[in-house]
């Protein structure tokens, strides 16, 4: 037998319910990975055509939004170095009306075949839009259902809100940190992948240097099981043994 | 609007941040426009419905022969929309 050993593929599945959810919440981590040889996969559960954002000027109506907001995670996807991503085909606001048992299954069979280290998700109370709680939930259920404690669940966290996570009722050794500076032209590139949510925020359009500073440093996360418990607050993949 | 009337028609209607309805099956019997923009507009349906609808700002015909009204604000955010086709919409 050969004694050189290939580090196995770290693989990050995201599960997440619109198109953007993944660049505008959490892509500088994402991008981060991405750089660093993680395979990432993406779900999203629906295609967002139920926006309200149009472009600006309107050049999309309901029924064309689907085809158009695919396209642009497509574009994100590349920007961030996002390797897979799948839909769920779920009409955009009603992920909570989906029955749940058919949606925690598929996510389950997500997770058992991609056998990742890291799942990225909602949490079931903290997401805000419906949509993002109920397929927080379900991911939760599944990654329980079938995902050992040497994988770790985390939820995503909107700006900097977790730097003071007492008001969640959570503790800062609850909290990862993911240092994302070097990372942020790519962030700032599948915002703009993103046009027609980002065309009425005229910060996104401006020169590089003044987008980008518009970015925090960081993006934060919460921890969703106990398997994440010894890790280092920094990184979301236990580090290898040296 | 007119090609609708007398037909059985698809509708989609939405107030954007409020409600949307999708594909409920309707005989239109009339199609009636006000304003000057932006328009109101009103179908009377199956002898006895009517549905109304205001902020209508644009309009266009899909390649699909559908007629897509929509009330724009004025940084492209829908506020309402109402579609009607003769085949039924995508789920």
């Amino acid at each position: 037998m050969s004694k050189l050993e290939i580090a196995p593929v770290k693989k990050l599945l995201a599960v997440f319910a619109h198109p953007d959810d993944e660049s505008f919440i959490c892509g500088g981590t994402l991008a981060k990975y991405a750089s660093e040889g993680v395979e990432i996969t993406l779900v999203s559960a629906t295609r967002g055509e139920m926006g309200r954002r149009m472009g600006n000027p309107p050049y999309l109506n309901r029924e064309s939004m689907a085809a158009a907001r695919e396209l642009e995670l497509k574009q994100a996807c590349e920007s961030l170095g996002i390797q897979h991503l799948h839909f769920f085909d779920i009409r955009d606001k009603t992920v909570e009306f989906i029955e749940e048992d058919i949606l925690i299954s598929r996510i389950e069979e997500f997770i058992r075949d991609l056998n990742p280290e890291v799942v990225l998700t909602f949490h079931e109370k903290l997401g805000g839009h419906p949509d993002h709680c109920a397929i927080g939930k379900a991911t939760t259920a599944a990654f329980r259902r079938v995902a050992g404690n040497d994988k770790a669940l985390y939820f995503i966290t909107f700006g900097e809100e977790m730097k003071r996570p007492e008001r969640f009722g959570y503790s800062r050794s609850d909290v990862f940190k993911i240092d994302v500076r070097a990372h942020l032209e790519a962030k700032l590139a599948s915002f703009r992948a993103h046009r027609c949510q980002t065309e009425i925020d005229e910060w996104v359009w401006l020169p590089d240097h003044e987008a980008l500073q518009r970015f925090g440093g960081h993006e934060y996360f919460l921890r969703g099981n106990t398997g994440a418990i010894a890790r280092d607050l920094h990184d979301l993949f236990l580090s290898a043994p040296g | 609007m007119r090609a609708f009337v007398g037909a059985d028609v698809y509708i989609h209607s939405e107030a954007t941040s409020f409600v949307f309805v999708r594909n409920f099956k309707v005989k239109v019997t009339d199609a009636l426009i006000a304003g000057e923009g932006p328009f109101r507009v009103a179908l009377r349906f199956d002898g006895h419905g009517w549905l109304r609808m205001e902020a209508l700002t644009h309009y266009e015909t899909d390649e699909k022969g559908r007629l897509l009204l929509a009330g724009y604000d004025d940084r492209g955010r829908m506020n309402v929309a109402l579609h009607l086709g003769k085949e039924p919409f995508p789920e």
